[in-house]
């Protein structure tokens, strides 16, 4: 027959029975202690394991730098092959600009008018630390709500 | 001529008296008639004000099938314990539709079939990548013991106390969970009140907690705008829900069945490799699950058993609990601001309440009102998801120590 695992030998109250105050009480400062002693244990045990994965996770990132001094040799195509990343992005910005301006012009251009691009500047982000791009995609994900 | 004239008024009245419509006029039956109208309150909330609608339409169905007199869906005489146990032969050939469904409920079945779903669907990465999210989903936890006190002192027995304490958790599976095995049957509350209860605050969610949240925490405190949470890996998803298990089973055997089985949904959920196993569960399981779960629990609120001032008892201390609750995460929110240093924004506080995912959209929300460029959402899902295990865990420590 089936039976329910005795979680302990004698329960503490009988349910048919009404509370004393003692018992009312212990009751809540053991529930609240039992709670939170198991979620503390979860907090630690994600503490731990959170900290092993970071190290893991930038363990890949180290190993190039390591390997970089051994191919010495090769100096001189190695500094041709690796362009500074900061020329092509300004590069990349002018495009992306010219070709949002296209777009702009395009559509002023269908209803006779004409645009002038007089200057770019970065907007602030409000301090939340999101690009305008993301935080125009954070906004349309959580309007709903 | 005098015969057939005879017979024919003793047939009609004996199907007049065979008639619900009869027994909705005989003695008590006007409790039956406010119960089918206040179902058809629930049928509103649910259609027109879209209030928890996938729960509150089959629970207010089967508030009305259970009511219509002579119908004979559920026979509440047959789960009264003799020698305390239920006479499950008797259930099965006497038993109507409903006495059959509410099977599930009283083995316990359902809840945790509904946690395997929930699992399934829930993203456990704002609680891992910021596991202090833990704290406040155990602080919340606050409204159920501190409802413990409340109801005993009212007089509630330890069984009634528990059942009704465990509202607090804003988790419907899991009142129905506790109430199922501390409710034996006999007593003038039963799982059908509780269930009743709990689903109708956690409709009410919106309109209960935005006034305490507002109330403790100043502008200052709820403009605060929290760092961006780290990226979790798969691997961390995947180890997650096997430690929790663990964990938890370990410390709280009688928790297992729920947060095993949420665990075991997330999993399948993590590990990429049961996409069948996903869709059933958290699709046509989890929909037939709700279903049979939510016309049973409605089939237990008769019309003798919900029409009591203990009923009136059970709503209070329900909207009690709920609102102890908030205010509890809300605190230790507060007290994490502080420690902190101002980094912890404490409206995340109240929405370790689970009632997921409607406590974290209510975090955002009111963060959004007062600063729209400020999102809490993912922060807030943190202590949300903190609370469902939270809840099973106190669901679990109830169970242990109230027999």
């Amino acid at each position: 027959m089936f039976s329910y695992p005795v979680m302990l030998a004698d329960k503490v109250l009988h349910g048919t029975e009404k509370l004393t105050g003692t018992e009312i009480v212990s009751m809540t400062l053991i529930g609240l202690l039992v709670v939170f002693f198991a979620l503390l244990i979860l907090v630690a045990f994600l503490y731990c394991s959170g900290g092993f994965f970071k190290k893991t996770a930038a363990a890949p990132k180290a190993a190039p730098k390591k390997e970089a001094p051994k191919a010495a040799p090769a100096k001189a195509p190695v500094k041709a092959a690796v362009p500074k990343p900061a020329a092509p992005a300004a590069e990349d910005d002018s495009e992306v600009i010219a070709v949002i301006m296209a777009a702009i012009s395009a559509m002023g251009a269908a209803e006779g008018k004409q645009y002038q691009l007089r200057s770019v500047r970065q907007v602030s982000r409000g301090g939340s630390g999101r690009s305008v791009w993301a935080q125009a995609g954070v906004l349309d994900a959580t309007r709903p709500f | 001529m005098g015969g057939v004239l005879d017979f024919f008024t003793n047939t009609l009245g004996g199907l007049w008296s065979d008639s619900g419509l009869h027994a909705l006029f005989a003695d008590g039956g006007w409790k039956n008639l406010i119960m089918i109208l206040v179902s058809f309150v629930f049928m509103y909330l649910a259609i027109a004000k879209g209030f928890e609608p996938l729960l509150l339409l089959p629970i207010s169905f089967g508030m009305l099938l259970t009511n219509l007199p002579m119908a004979g869906l559920y026979h509440p005489d047959l789960w009264v314990l003799v020698d305390g146990h239920v006479n499950y032969g008797e259930v099965l050939k006497e038993g109507g539709l409903l006495d059959i469904l509410y099977l599930g409920v009283k083995l316990q079945l359902y809840p945790p079939l509904i946690f395997l779903g929930i699992g399934c669907m829930t993203d456990f990465s704002p609680l891992i990548a910021n596991p202090k999210s833990f704290l406040l989903g155990a602080a919340a936890q606050g409204g159920i013991f501190f409802t413990f006190v409340v109801a005993g002192l009212l007089g509630f027995t330890a069984a009634e106390a528990g059942s009704i304490a465990i509202i607090g958790g804003a988790d419907g599976p899991t009142a129905i969970y506790v109430s199922t095995r501390l409710l034996t049957g006999g007593g003038a509350i039963t799982t059908g009140n509780i269930a009743l209860a709990a689903y109708t605050y956690m409709a009410l969610v919106p309109i209960i907690q935005p006034p305490i949240m507002k109330a403790l925490t100043s502008k200052k405190e709820r403009s605060v705008k929290m760092e961006q949470l780290r990226t979790v890996s798969k691997t961390e998803k995947i180890i997650f829900p096997i430690a929790v298990t663990i964990i938890v089973s370990l410390l709280v055997p009688s928790a297992a069945p729920l947060v095993g089985m949420l665990m075991f949904g997330n999993l399948l959920k993590e590990s990429g490799v049961a996409a069948r196993l996903i869709d059933t569960a958290q699709n046509a399981l989890m929909n037939i699950i709700t279903i049979f779960l939510g016309v049973s629990v409605g089939a237990t609120t008769k019309a003798d058993q919900i029409i009591n001032i203990k009923f009136g008892g059970v709503m209070l201390l329900g909207v009690i609990a709920f609102s102890l609750g908030t205010t509890c995460g809300l605190i230790f929110g507060k007290i994490m601001y502080k420690v902190t240093g101002g980094k912890v924004n404490p409206l995340i506080g109240s929405a370790g309440v689970s009632a997921v995912p409607m406590a974290a959209r209510i975090s955002q929300k009111v963060g959004a009102e007062t600063d729209p460029t400020n999102f809490l959402l993912m922060h807030a899902m943190g202590p949300n998801v903190a609370g469902v295990i939270g809840s099973a865990v106190a669901a679990g420590v109830l169970l242990s120590v109230i027999g």
